[in-house]
């Protein structure tokens, strides 16, 4: 009676075992959770990039300095300049477009974060 | 029998249970983190506002390959959306005529259609600079390169101001001046005349028509005071005729305004010295401030 009791233990420890794998498998791999409305502080390292140059191009275009704030915080809450000199800086350091750089610059001065890497793109800013 | 039972329910009621474990613990308690996600999973405003940037940043680079690389992905609704909005939004507020075609070109390139784009697809472009065939500044032909390929930039010799480094400059050759596909007629004054309606605001219609009389759309009307100008489409209000434009002319006391009209960016004024005056007095009556009504016919063409 005993030896069946043990062996039932053994039999469901192991299906146990075999089941938690499988979940785990399914769980983290083949059907992981999906996630939609996302925010663009989850985006890619390059996307994120891509997202810091396009708000500095919008900035350029339409002038709306509390309209690029807005969209900066989205991704620091606590320093919304803080990814536009980052970006600045690491551009400057790959010799990345200039017209980038410029325009990175150009929202970090109107932020007020300018930093000294970026002190010369600022051609003809008071 | 039923030990035989128990004895085979033993690894399905564990696999059950490692089941279910593993999927609380791989769903719930440690799900797959939330990094390195793309645009299309964006939430539907973050989406919008990505194609907003990208269209721009189209406008203020020019560069197409980058928009269409920026927009990959992204579901055709959703950018059409976004970029009608912003076309209607720009036109509303009587943006430069120039942001407004790269803005069309883009959602024509893009095939996002809306009505406010006619006028401007169709109008002659300024001397400034069209972008949509430039040079792109920086190296991202192809879909798929984006800022992460950093490695990828050209490497270049570092000056102390990188404004003014030759290498990095983009080659901006201007493109030759292109054949205007619609070169404006010169036009003059048909009619000129004193509305006199009471509850209304100072205003200046303006009317642009063919030789033959009918109403044309997408005309750029100039109108100018001294120390200002407004800029209106014709076509815009379709329920006023499709060569119908009107300004608003509430500006100083009044008489004391002299405004001046002309077709076209650099258009001479076709009618000068309008000023917004009274009505003819009406006995019993409240003077009323009257608007204008300037209805400016294309010349006949000398083959003609």
């Amino acid at each position: 009676m005993r030896e069946r009791a043990q062996r039932w233990v053994m039999q469901a420890t192991a299906g146990a075992v075999v089941g938690l794998a499988m979940g785990l498998a399914v769980g983290w791999w083949l059907w992981p959770v999906q996630y939609t409305n996302t925010a663009p502080a989850v985006l890619r390292q390059d996307y994120r990039d891509d997202y810091v140059v396009m708000v500095a191009a919008a900035y350029e275009v339409e002038g709306d300095l509390g309209q690029a704030r807005e969209r900066l915080i989205l991704l620091d809450p606590e320093e919304p300049a803080a990814p536009v000199t980052e970006l600045a800086e690491r551009l400057v350091e790959a010799s990345g477009s200039v017209q980038d750089i410029t325009r990175l610059a150009r929202l970090a001065w109107a932020l007020g974060a300018i930093t000294p890497t970026l002190t010369p793109y600022l051609e003809g800013q008071p | 029998m039923s030990g035989f039972s128990a004895r085979q329910l033993a690894p399905v009621i564990g696999l059950v249970v490692g089941l279910t474990l593993g999927l609380v613990y791989a769903w719930i308690i440690t799900p797959v983190e939330l990094v390195n996600t793309y645009p299309a999973l964006l939430r539907t405003d973050h989406r919008q506002d990505w194609a907003r940037l990208a269209a721009l940043s189209y406008v203020a680079d020019g560069n197409l390959g980058r928009a269409r690389a920026r927009l990959e992905g992204l579901k055709h609704e959703d950018v059409a959306s976004a970029i009608q909005v912003l076309i209607e939004e720009y036109a509303a507020a009587g943006r430069p005529a120039d942001t407004l075609r790269s803005l069309t070109t883009l959602a024509k390139a893009l095939d996002v259609h809306t009505p406010a784009m006619l006028v401007y697809l169709y109008t002659p472009t300024s001397s400034s600079p069209a972008y949509a065939s430039e040079p792109s500044l920086t190296p991202t032909p192809t879909p798929t390169a984006r800022l992460s390929s950093l490695k990828s930039h050209t490497p270049t010799p570092h000056a102390s101001s990188p404004l003014a480094t030759p290498t990095r400059k983009p080659t901006r050759t201007p493109r030759p001046p292109t054949p205007t596909p619609l070169p404006l007629p010169p036009f003059q004054l048909a009619q000129q005349e004193q509305i006199c309606k009471s509850g209304q605001t100072p205003h200046i219609e303006v009317v642009v028509r063919d030789e033959h009389g009918a109403g044309l759309a997408g005309v750029e009307v100039w109108l100018m005071w001294p120390g200002g100008a407004d800029r209106a489409m014709t076509g815009l209000k379709p329920q006023s005729g499709a060569g119908y434009a009107d300004f608003n002319a509430e500006r100083g006391v009044p008489g004391s305004v002299n405004y001046s009209l002309g077709i076209g960016e650099l258009g001479m004024p076709l009618v000068t010295d309008l000023r917004i005056a009274f009505c003819p007095p009406k006995k019993g009556k409240e003077p009323l401030l009257g608007s204008w009504r300037i209805v400016l016919e294309r010349r006949p063409s000398e083959t003609e």
